[in-house]
């Protein structure tokens, strides 16, 4: 187990380095100058220019700057953006931000997807399991631009039954609307894959067994179906999870809240490759511990794949 | 499977639970503004500020930042368009309009209780000038005698050397209250430009270690920040009694709330939370019908522009400058943009010295058009029109205009999406091919403003390359002419050359649009526009 891990570990190093330099080559390959696009149609003087430049490392060959965002992130001295809001600051405000509103709308997914999959799987083509089909569907198929401004205007502009934007009234309360847009619009694909897996372990032969050796249909159902066709659903539920630091850009931008997914976008506009390194970095490392978290969990649901 | 109806069952309870609870929320509204009787939110639709330092900032947020928590020197007067001494007591220039003497009115401090005196503003205006302090308005001071000892020029991409020089050599402090301006050349609109904000001085323990105060800034205007400001805060503002200038605002407190989104924000103003929004482009057809009696409009002091390339010979015939212009249906184009007035000049109507009709090509007459372009020798090739890919909306715009010149004149048009700054780089690097847009509104209400800018040889939005030496002399002697009514016939004939010229062809000028609670009605000037830090309250 501990072999294991290290090795997971130790292989994530040299594949963080190529992820992170790669998203820096497209940062700084991206097309204009990073401090005009600060200062819009308005000249910058040659001076001012080349102060900004050498305070942010932009006259430097690009494996040094990329060396030197490296190191910043390494020795936890982030410094400020181009628009001058240090990068501590916006991390402490914004982690929280970020983990609250994924962990909450990521509850509701999975409740919805667990719940509904599960019943559909066992009353195949019964009412409900009709229903979550033609429900999925039209939900995989609404975007979410569209449901998240719908949503706002009909929940909290019209009905006031939540906040608009902002998380002036805290949690849970600001992030209730857009969490359940989210869980909403993100269980389909859960329930359905839930659903399919129920359907196919059902038909395993060793269920088969299990209830020809007269078991009684509880104990089949919690300890023969379910952690079987529950595999597949961690490995989904998994990924799921590890993005989330990779931040929600537009249900941010929509309701307004300062997560890092708006602290990203503000990056890519200005093209701050250091941040943006930063924030990969951050969504990189999250990732590899979320999915080793995963895999030791599906050792335990499936002894079959179990790491000694 | 019983128990498994049972908890599907407790989830669809409490989801109703979970909107029970959010119905008792949400309805009590946010805008508190910061306990004073007469209180607004007024939105912001940008990301939000990190710092709150005037000589720092030339974005429009950051201005109407440092608007209700520092004052200017002097500033437009809302009813009469004339210029009004605010912190000055007189600003004075010698006969050639070189030397500018500027005396502060006696009894103003700062918000830390440190008087205010020429002092501050000399090290403030030299701590600004220097290249190596690196703030936004550094530009400014490039008129003064002194900068290049500051800012040493050098080539484009070069590391400037170090220079020891700290101060301006043309900035000199004659007593407490008394300091002078020495510019490099005669300059007669010097004294409309002291009522830029970004001016505004900063006191002695600030300029020591000026990031210190990124986030608690000391003012000496209307308003001052109440209590802490953190990161993702909104801004308080409250009243500060210390202030002594002229007309002012009404508020007891103000909160500025910034929503990135500016669909976002629009939609907290429907739900009753802020007092104040901008109207963005998405809601211009919809904003009167969802806010009936609460918008107001003005005419944004800025105009739009087409611009040509002087460093493409094929562009350069006037003639066909004027076959361009004529061939563009202004009117169609200003219903496409939403609220937009069509241009018939190069200056924005509320500025003095503008002429009605001082552009004669600025009509729409296909007819002409063609028969202007034939003398000129017909177009070579297909006319490229660049557009910004990071605005929503320079696609279509760029369309409209191509497929008026297309249809009136017969040319071949071409379309080029890039990012706004790689086309400004491309454009100050003379290799962008073909036309562009581009917009300008002024910084200080003054007809030159407009002129030197966007015409002379070295101004500084001169996006088109564009010189004429004869409009340089004009601009210089209006500039050297210190009676204004003389120096503004003197602008106006540069006016003329550039219209002949057309090194720009003039479109539409853009009306804001603003949405504001029953509780206020913002100032509506037709000379400083819409202001929410001035609105009176019911």
């Amino acid at each position: 187990m501990i072999r294991f891990v290290l090795r997971r570990v130790l292989t994530a190093i040299p594949i963080g380095f190529i992820v992170t330099l790669g998203v820096f080559a497209l940062v700084f390959a991206m097309p204009g100058d990073p401090l005009r696009e600060l200062a819009g149609d308005k000249p910058i003087p040659a001076a001012v220019l080349a102060a900004k430049r050498a305070q942010f490392h932009l006259d430097q060959p690009f494996i040094v700057q990329y060396l030197l965002s490296m190191k910043d992130i390494f020795t936890g001295n982030f410094g400020t953006t181009f628009a001058g809001a240090d990068i501590a600051a916006q991390l402490r405000l914004r982690i929280p931000v970020t983990l609250k509103l994924t962990l909450l709308a990521n509850a509701f997914q999975w409740t919805l997807g667990l719940l509904f999959g599960i019943y559909a799987g066992f009353r195949r083509n019964g009412l409900v399991d009709r229903s979550l089909l033609l429900v999925t569907l039209v939900l995989l198929a609404v975007p979410g631009l569209v449901a998240y401004f719908a949503a706002q205007y009909v929940f909290a502009v019209e009905l006031k039954w939540f906040p608009v934007s902002g998380v002036l009234q805290g949690f849970p309360h600001s992030y209730l609307l857009p969490a359940l847009v989210i869980g909403l619009l993100g269980f389909a694909g859960l329930a359905r894959l839930m659903r399919t897996s129920i359907v196919e372990t059902v038909n395993a032969d060793f269920v088969k067994t299990a209830r020809a050796k007269g078991l009684g249909e509880q104990r089949v159902l919690w300890k023969h179906i379910l952690p079987n066709a529950l595999l597949p659903v961690v490995t989904f539920i998994g990924l799921d999870l590890a993005g989330m630091f990779g931040g929600a850009i537009i249900t941010e931008s929509i309701f307004n809240l300062p997560g890092l997914g708006q602290f990203m976008f503000q990056a890519i506009k200005l093209k701050e490759g250091g941040v943006v390194v930063l924030l990969s970095t951050l969504a990189f490392v999250s990732f590899i511990l979320i999915n080793l978290a995963v895999d030791v969990l599906y050792g335990i649901l499936d002894p079959r794949v179990r790491h000694v | 499977m019983r128990r498994v109806t049972g908890v599907l069952g407790a989830t669809l309870g409490l989801a109703l639970v979970l909107g029970a609870c959010g119905d008792g929320n949400g309805s009590s509204s946010g805008d508190s503004g910061g306990g004073g009787a007469k209180s607004a939110v007024i939105a912001i639709a940008a990301d939000p500020l990190e710092f709150i330092n005037p000589l720092n900032e030339n974005g429009s947020p950051g201005i109407q930042i440092a608007q209700a928590v520092f004052a200017p020197l002097v500033a437009t007067d809302p009813n009469t368009g004339k210029t009004v001494n605010v912190l000055a007591d007189s600003v004075t220039p010698d006969k050639a309009s070189r030397t500018w003497t500027i005396k502060l009115k006696p009894g103003n401090s700062f918000q830390n209780g440190q008087p205010l005196t020429a002092k501050d503003y000399v090290d403030s205006w030299n701590l600004t000038a220097q290249g190596s302090t690196a703030w936004k308005n550094n530009g400014f001071f490039s008129k003064v005698e002194g900068y290049e000892a500051l800012n040493p020029p050098t080539p484009d991409g070069a590391t400037p050397k170090p220079t020891s020089v700290k101060t301006l050599s043309g900035l000199k402090q004659i007593d407490d209250l008394t300091f002078s301006v020495k510019l490099k050349v005669p300059f007669s609109q010097f004294g409309l430009t002291l009522q830029y904000l970004g001016l505004a001085p900063l006191p002695e323990e600030v300029r020591k270690d000026p990031d210190a105060y990124k986030r608690e800034p000391i003012g000496n205007g209307p308003f001052k920040l109440d209590g802490a400001w953190n990161p993702g805060d909104d801004i308080k503002l409250v009243k500060w009694d210390g202030y002594k200038g002229p007309n002012p605002p009404e508020a007891d407190a103000l909160t500025y709330r910034f929503i990135p989104n500016a669909d976002t924000a629009y939609n907290e103003f429907l739900a009753g939370t802020v007092d104040f929004v901008d109207v963005p482009s998405t809601k211009i057809k919809t904003f009167k019908d969802d806010a009936p009696d609460q918008w107001v409009t003005s005419e944004s002091s800025g105009a739009n522009y087409l611009v040509l390339p002087a460093w493409d010979s094929r562009y350069k015939n006037p003639k066909l400058r004027h076959a361009f212009s004529l061939a563009i249906d202004r009117k169609s184009l200003s219903d496409l943009v939403g609220l937009a007035t069509p241009s018939s000049g190069l200056i924005a109507p509320d500025i003095n010295g503008y002429r009605e009709n001082a552009c004669k090509y600025c009509s729409f007459d296909a007819a002409k058009a063609k028969q202007l372009l034939q003398e000129a020798g017909g177009f070579s090739g297909p006319v490229n029109i660049n557009y910004s890919t990071t605005s929503a909306t320079g696609q279509i715009f760029a369309e409209a205009i191509g497929n008026m010149l297309r249809q009136n004149l017969g040319v071949e048009v071409k379309y080029t999406g890039k990012q706004g700054s790689e086309i400004t780089e491309l454009a100050d690097t003379r290799k962008l091919d073909g036309l562009r847009f581009g917009g300008w509104g002024h910084d200080y209400p003054s007809i030159e403003d407009y002129l030197t800018p966007m015409f002379k040889s070295t101004g500084d939005a001169n996006f088109s390359g564009y010189s004429n030496p004869e409009l340089d002399k004009k601009l210089a002697e209006g500039d050297a002419e210190p009676n204004q009514d003389k120096a503004i016939k003197l602008y106006q004939q540069a006016e003329d050359i550039a219209l002949e010229d057309m090194p720009l062809i003039p479109l539409y000028a853009k009306q804001n649009a603003y949405l504001h609670s029953a509780k206020i009605e913002p100032r509506v000037s037709k000379y400083t526009g819409v202001q929410a830090l001035y609105s009176t309250f019911k």
